[in-house]
């Protein structure tokens, strides 16, 4: 079987992503402004500028102090989808006037989540027909928090992108050599894009380093053992490293010319000289080995060319991007009535919150699609499996392993759980390829079991899929913009899940509920406190025209006259000080999403 | 041939067993959609249930939401009820309350309705028969656990002097600064807080710090029984490597002694009798007064209404 789609299946991903752009930019103007979209929108505008600046005046622009000063801002994260969306914001919104700035901030975020539905078509057509790749796409984005999280000028929907695309070109290359450089591109952008990237090479090199070495020879075996010396010398040394200096010991002292600096040096070039000895000896061995060399030196030159901020201080910059989200705080988070603050976390955490997200009719599908590759996957291993389920094979490995990667890291329990489904987002285009191959299963036993010609099949398989996406499609409708409320079926809906003490919302986007009353009812230049909305968030929703720009925002309730709390339980004592502060616990308006408090809004009774 | 046309209706069967679950399940998905709305309360339903409780509130009424989160019942409910709804409701024991209204819509999925008869229910006898308004109920409950409230710090706080008391030294006085008192070090005040979700007004203490107190008298407190809870507010009771917070109140009969240790959320209680009327001073003490922010309720209670 080839790897490579038709082109009636090209044709219909291209229309596929272009139906989800157009339909996340139709639905974009009332999904609110998360607390890091601002950032990211300010991060962004200046970005913009500095590109402004290296076309206008390259060499004060190229300065270590202009770069520092431009790239200082939010370097947590590093700059590909900021760029985009600052130089699509200066073109669309302040140059062309076709858009309102934050469409022109997002529009680089839809285009990137409208891969994912027409790579799910590419890669679940050339696996199992046109059907199953068709659901696959169209199952994803009818999940009510994963279209939601596409609006967002964020990185989480965009790194699960990356994520799937460097996995599609990993295994297409695996077949085609000429795809091996692109695969190293895509991880470069993968990089780029969120740090979660850096965990591909993890999930991908046993499975190139496994297939050499079923394709290679006896002096390509040689080499490849060599290759796992090279690794296994190299971890020695780093925790040689780590037990000498200690793990803030190695980052303080991480210096241009350093041991540290050494050790990467030296395995890149290690393994690199010893690829291109295989490469030369034995060329079928080197196919499944050439993605990872693309991606070995590809992604690192990529990541690093890209980021202006590293271009001076590569090693401590980089030495602290990686430090900052070892050791990321943990925000409070509502679990089953109990709110988790501080490790260790629940294990089935991120399996149960994934099963009450979820539209009901597309996890049952899901689940099952995740089990049997499982069960076959372990077939490869166990022959009584196999005999019951068959066996798995490559592919279906590297379907399964990136189905429940992300998955399986976040539900560490000392890694941060908050931010609801977003963290482990990487691993869904896999979980929806592997529903759609139990639908396209289901729909494929339709003519042997009511004993109806083939012919007829579609028509009742076409029925099948709109009665499974129906669920997913009316929830999504029903609770957009507020997608960080969603909970599906399982869970009793949203008030099911606010009776299950699970996370009623965050990231504050769901404010935008109660602005129009706000534009509505503030006197002219009232003091506003949006609760848990920060300031950059403030200003966008006044610069989008969302907000009156008269109204001026207030640091708390003891110095606003209006206040819009948002619903946390961690959070309580927030809505409590406005009591106090207003001398009432009468709200006079405030967002409910069936019946569930959201955003409260409250008045200080003497501006009644 | 009987037995293999009907091993291949059973194989039939079994192919087309994943399509039918999965239309099952879809179409229990849409019929939940649908019938969740019928589970949701209109405005009106509210205000008729408003309108209820106007004519017939009696003074200690309080109202009790129950699933708790319903809170939308704020926007209709009468501002001269007391509302209460918050994780963890129905253990409260609701002291200062001899009736309370349920407002109850057991219609929502997964209303803890278990929860609700174990804690809630004992002590409490409902009062007549509930009243339906669309989806929600009001049902009036006389509360078993009601006694009158003699005495409570809170309202008293401005009858009362305070000051910063350390052993060896003399009592520094504390000004009034607004309803409340501004020490050197420390602050006493009446205020809104939350203790463990719950919303409470409450005497809100800073203790100073090292071996001083915070010490609030009231020079007159009738007789009765003395109950003393405290809380740390908010996110800084769960924070260990704080201090502990020791409270005592000095009474005629002798001192009662509370302790709130660290990383404890939610209130710590304690009573004993306040055989004869008289001063009482509340001491409250933090080694390290960071995020020990104390919310407190002390109140003579006597028998029930």
């Amino acid at each position: 079987m080839s790897r490579a789609p038709d082109r009636t299946d090209r044709r219909i991903a291209l229309g596929l992503g272009l139906v989800t752009f157009v339909v996340l930019w139709a639905t974009e103007k009332p999904v609110g402004f998360v607390r890091d979209e601002s950032v990211y929108f300010a991060a962004a505008e200046q970005f913009a500028r500095w590109w402004a600046l290296l076309f206008h005046q390259p060499s004060v622009a190229l300065s270590d102090r202009v770069i520092t000063q431009a790239f200082d801002f939010n370097h947590e994260h590093p700059m590909l989808m900021k760029s985009a969306f600052g130089l699509s914001n200066a073109l669309f919104a302040q140059t062309l006037h076709w858009v309102r700035p934050a469409t022109g901030f997002r529009l680089p975020a839809f285009a990137v989540a409208a891969s994912i539905p027409a790579i799910l078509h590419l890669w679940g057509s050339t696996l199992w027909g046109r059907r199953a790749g068709l659901f696959a796409a169209l199952s994803f984005f009818v999940v009510p928090r994963h279209f939601f999280h596409a609006h967002l000028a964020c990185f989480d929907m965009p790194v699960a992108a990356m994520w799937f695309l460097v996995v599609y070109l990993f295994w297409r290359a695996e077949e085609d050599l000429r795809l091996a450089p692109w695969t190293g591109v895509a991880f470069g952008l993968a990089l780029a894009t969120k740090h979660n990237a850096f965990f591909l090479p993890v999930v991908l090199a046993p499975f190139g380093v496994i297939a050499a070495w079923r394709a290679a020879g006896p002096e390509a075996r040689k080499l490849l053992l060599r290759m796992g010396q090279v690794a296994l010398a190299t971890g020695v040394y780093a925790a040689l490293l780590l037990a000498v200096l200690g793990r803030e010991g190695v980052v303080r002292s991480w210096a241009l010319l350093s041991p540290q600096t050494f050790g990467v040096v030296a395995l890149v070039t290690a393994l690199s000289a010893i690829a291109w000895q295989i490469a030369r000896t034995d060329r079928a061995a080197f196919l499944p080995l050439a993605p990872l060399v693309g991606m070995g030196l590809l992604g690192p030159t990529i990541f690093y060319v890209h980021w202006p901020w590293l271009w001076y201080h590569p090693v401590d910059r980089l030495a602290w991007y990686f430090d900052f989200h070892a050791t990321h705080v943990h925000y409070a988070w509502t679990y089953f009535a109990q709110v988790l603050r501080a490790p260790p976390f629940p294990l089935a955490y991120v399996f149960v919150i994934t099963a009450l997200t979820l539209p009901v009719s597309l996890l049952v599908p899901m689940a099952l699609g995740l089990a049997r590759t499982w069960l076959r996957n372990l077939g490869d291993l166990f022959p009584a499996l196999a005999r019951r389920f068959g066996q798995g094979g490559s592919t279906e490995w590297l379907l399964g392993v990136n189905a429940l990667f992300s998955i399986l890291l976040i539900s560490h329990p000392d890694v941060p759980h908050f931010g609801g489904v977003k963290h482990w987002l990487p691993s869904m285009p896999f979980v929806a390829l592997l529903g759609a191959r139990e639908v396209d299963r289901a729909m494929a036993a339709l003519p042997r079991t009511l004993g109806i010609a083939e012919r007829r099949v579609n028509a009742l398989a076409v029925g099948l899929g709109a009665l499974l996406l129906l669920p997913g499609l009316t929830a999504t409708a029903h609770v957009h913009p507020y997608g960080t409320s969603a909970y599906g079926e399982l869970a009793g809906g949203i008030p099911g899940a606010a009776s299950l003490g699970l996370q009623r919302q965050y990231w504050s986007n769901n404010v935008t509920g109660v602005l129009p009353w706000i534009n509505a009812n503030a006197h002219p230049g009232e003091r506003v406190w949006l609760h848990e909305v920060n300031g950059l968030s403030f200003r966008d929703y006044q610069r989008n025209g969302m907000l009156r720009a008269d109204v001026v925002p207030a640091g708390g309730p003891e110095d606003a006259d209006l206040a819009a709390v948002q619903y946390h339980q961690e959070f309580r004592e927030q809505e409590v000080l406005v009591w106090q502060a207003f001398g009432t616990a009468v709200p006079l308006t405030g967002l409910y999403l069936d019946e569930t408090p959201q955003v409260i809004v409250y008045r200080r009774p003497s501006r009644r | 041939m009987v037995g293999s046309a009907l091993l291949r209706d059973r194989a039939r069967i079994r192919a087309g067993l994943p399509a039918a679950v999965f239309a099952l399940v879809a179409v229990a998905a849409l019929g939940f959609q649908l019938h969740l709305p019928r589970t949701l309360p209109s405005d009106a339903d509210y205000r008729a249930a408003a309108a209820l409780l106007t004519a017939q509130q009696a003074p200690g009424d309080v109202v009790l939401l129950h699933p708790w989160w319903t809170e939308r019942a704020r926007l209709f409910l009468p501002a001269s009820i007391p509302v209460v709804g918050y994780l963890g409701d129905t253990g409260d024991d609701l002291i200062a309350h001899p009736r309370i209204w349920v407002l109850a819509n057991e219609r929502l999925p997964f209303v803890p309705g278990a929860d609700f008869r174990a804690r809630f229910l004992p002590d409490r006898t409902p009062l007549g028969g509930s009243q339906e308004l669309g989806p929600l109920t009001l049902t009036p409950y006389r509360n078993g656990r009601a006694r009158t409230v003699r005495f409570s710090a809170v309202e008293a706080l401005g009858q009362a002097e305070v000051s910063i008391e350390q052993a060896g030294s003399a009592a520094v006085p504390c000004p009034r600064a607004g309803d409340g008192f501004a020490c050197r070090a420390g602050r006493a005040e009446p205020a809104w807080h939350e203790v463990l979700y719950q919303p409470v007004r409450c005497l809100f203490l800073l203790p100073p710090g090292g071996p001083a107190r915070i010490a609030v008298r009231f020079p007159e407190v009738p007789a009765g029984t003395l109950l003393l809870e405290a809380g740390i507010t908010w996110e800084h009771a769960w924070k260990r490597e704080r201090s502990d917070v020791q409270l005592t109140v000095a009474g005629p009969a002798g001192n009662l002694h509370l302790r709130i240790p660290q990383g404890h959320e939610g209130f710590v209680s304690g009573d004993a009798p306040q055989p004869a009327p008289g001063p009482v001073t509340l001491t409250v003490q933090a080694d390290d007064p960071h995020e020990r922010e104390v919310c407190v309720r002390l109140r003579v209670l006597g028998d029930p209404p």
